[in-house]
């Protein structure tokens, strides 16, 4: 029998955390544990959805913070939807199809995933045949490229090497669009089978633009933070992976492996359910051999000592990297922004 | 938690709160948990802020936490920088680490008008005296601080020298003085009329040209919780050897200019709307020229002088 861990044992500490962030005990009334869970949840990013599932407080001090989070994200819900609108608009009358990826997805299908998450762009997936059709029509409807990737080698190195179009801002707006044409760089060790996925999307509403099925929708959201980021905002990425989890059903849970390995993704999605047992207690079987102790490690020290976890940042960076080119590229790439950015 | 003035705290204990990141400021409407290793950083905040009430303890919920550093491991120790990190991405440009104090002040800046959406916010100086508020809206070279530094001598209290902060419930503007950052010429003008020992040393070098801040005094501290109700809106235009002028505007010119000063009304939205358009409610605006500060500060008096009580 396993000994219960107090909450001064970081990992413990964590999975309180996330309780109290997605509503499974209510906020701490204790001054001190309150304070050290908004500051983790401030630093996460991730206050807007604390104010979602949080129930009123005659905390004034905290009302006021949960609500200046709400303010918030409630714009950048309506910022989504109006972008999301404009991008159909842009589109009609093609034979384009367009799946919403992450968040604009989330808020598309008002998930729980989507309530008081934060998001700065919108990531779309089209077919790579549609791509120059995609990005002209795009570019008509005013979107341009951004200033900071638009420079030749930026250009270059997106259009020949990653699973994207460099970003496009709006030139009125200033938001910002990620076209994809595949969910993993060209280049990358892991290929996932975007195709199967498109072919099982199905339309939001009665409008023109897709999402992805519920199990490919879990399944692209481990891609992207066990084999794409390095994890940067762990506490909101994991408690996406939750609710996208939740929104399952029993069936759905038991095909996920089955789906993972047919669309070639076997090991973020095993990293996912690992991660979600140990900080939700989500009850999967997970067969850890798979994950090796370092990444485990590394996820560990990243999620549970926050900032003061600078080598299993490096770890996780350059993995992310490591997965998603070959060495000689990707060196001549992180050489090519060292002297950049010094 | 225990609210003390910074002055009231050891430099030993402030020294430990700000490497911690517990240095927690109230200022106005927001608690500010402030953090730097740097010397100098420290050294501006111990004395331009130290009258300033500081949140003593473990349990502080915070608006915004902010953190003054070096960019990264080189730029600590070689040709050594330093950036404003407010806790989500922006992209400050790194400056020489002598400029600490301006990352500190631009940093407290960019909190708030980043990630304040409880209150509608202009850029724009707002100093008042019983009768009420004076906003003055920034223009690029507009003079609004050393207009709002001047102003300052003539009796009016400070709010802000750089946000007109809307409470979007009562329409009143809210207080959040901090020291006036004044640029190149103005530093001497402000010296002048102020007192020396009222201005900081200059920044020389920054992106602006040369910087100094006029000090906090504490009687501004001391009336911070105290809303102001907007009476006279002010749109400044410096010109050198310029005669002096007044132009009534348009009121809706107004709103429309406040509006595209604001970083965070769309993000607000309707609230906002209505708490401007409360705020405006029989206020008049004016486009005032001049080419030195005694003309502006006529100008201004006779504006207010024919404001009702």
């Amino acid at each position: 029998m396993v000994e219960m861990a107090t909450s001064e044992n970081p990992h413990e500490r964590v999975r309180q955390f996330f309780c109290f962030a997605s509503g499974l005990t209510p906020l701490p009334t204790d001054a001190k544990a309150l304070s050290d869970f908004v500051s983790w949840a401030q630093r996460g990013h991730i206050l807007g959805q604390v104010a979602a599932v949080a129930s009123a407080s005659d905390n004034k001090r905290l009302q006021t913070l949960l609500e200046n989070a709400a303010t918030r994200s409630a714009y950048d819900k309506r910022m989504l939807k109006f972008e999301t609108e404009r991008i159909e608009r842009a589109l009609l009358g093609t034979d384009i199809r367009v799946v919403l990826l992450k968040g604009s997805a989330y808020v598309a299908e008002d998930l729980l995933a989507g309530i008081g998450r934060r998001v700065s762009d919108i990531d779309i997936l089209v077919k790579e045949e549609d791509l120059p059709e995609a990005e002209k029509l795009l570019r008509q409807a005013g979107w341009k490229d951004e200033v900071s990737t638009a420079n030749p080698y930026d250009q270059k190195y997106y259009r020949d090497w990653m699973h994207e179009l460099p970003p496009l801002r709006h030139s009125k707006r200033r938001t910002i669009i990620d076209v994809h044409h595949r969910l993993l760089p060209r280049t990358a060790r892991i290929s996932p089978d975007h195709l199967a996925m498109m072919a099982d999307a199905s339309p939001v509403g009665d409008g023109n633009l897709l999402v992805f099925a519920p199990v490919d929708r879990f399944i692209h959201s481990a891609i992207h933070i066990f084999a794409d980021g390095a994890l940067e905002t762990p506490a909101r990425s994991l408690l996406e992976l939750f609710y996208l989890f939740n929104d399952l059903s029993v069936q759905e849970r038991d095909s996920l492996e089955s789906r993972a390995a047919f669309l070639n993704v076997m090991s973020p999605v095993q990293i996912a359910l690992w991660a979600l047992k140990r900080y939700f207690g989500v009850m999967v079987i997970v067969n850890k051999s798979n994950i090796s102790k370092v990444l485990r490690l590394s996820i560990e020290t990243m999620v549970e000592n926050g900032r003061a976890a600078p080598l299993a940042r490096v770890l996780l960076y350059v993995r992310s990297h490591y997965l998603r080119m070959p060495l000689p590229l990707l060196m001549a790439h992180l050489f090519r922004k060292a002297i950049r950015r010094g | 938690m225990k609210n003390v003035a910074l002055s009231d705290l050891p430099p030993e204990t402030v020294k430990r709160l700000l490497s911690e990141g517990r240095l927690y400021l109230h200022l106005g409407p927001y608690v500010t948990a402030l953090s730097t290793k740097d010397a100098g950083v420290r050294e501006f905040l111990t004395d331009m802020y130290q009258d300033c009430s500081i949140l003593v303890g473990e349990e502080a919920l915070v608006d915004f936490s902010l953190e003054v550093r070096a960019p990264n491991l080189v730029r600590r120790y070689i040709r050594r920088q330093i950036v404003a990190d407010p806790g989500f991405y922006f992209p400050a440009v790194p400056l020489p680490v002598k400029l600490g104090p301006l990352c500190l002040e631009m940093g407290m800046n960019l909190c708030v008008a980043l990630q304040s959406f409880r209150q509608a916010i202009f850029h724009a100086g707002v100093v008042s005296d019983q009768k009420g508020g004076i906003v003055i809206a920034a223009r690029s070279g507009g003079g609004k601080s050393t207009l709002t530094a001047a102003l300052m001598e003539e009796g009016f209290r400070l709010l802000s020298d750089e946000f007109a902060i809307l409470c979007a419930e009562t329409s009143f503007l809210l207080a959040y003085p901090r020291p006036v950052s004044l640029k190149n010429q103005s530093i001497d003008v402000v010296r002048v009329f102020a007192g020396a020992d009222q201005v900081s040393d200059r920044l020389t070098g920054t992106p602006k040209g040369d910087i100094a801040y006029r000090r906090l005094r504490k009687s501004d501290l001391e009336t911070a919780n105290l809303p102001a109700k907007a009476k006279l809106i002010l749109f400044p235009r410096f010109q050198a050897e310029a005669a002096p002028a007044v132009e009534k505007m348009d009121i809706a010119d107004a709103a429309m200019q406040l509006i595209a000063s604001s970083p965070n009304y769309q993000v607000i939205g309707e609230p906002a709307f209505h708490a401007l358009m409360q705020m405006l409610d029989g206020v008049e605006a004016y486009e005032i020229t001049y080419g030195n500060t005694e003309d502006s500060l006529m100008l201004v008096k006779d504006l207010w002088e024919a404001v009702d009580g």
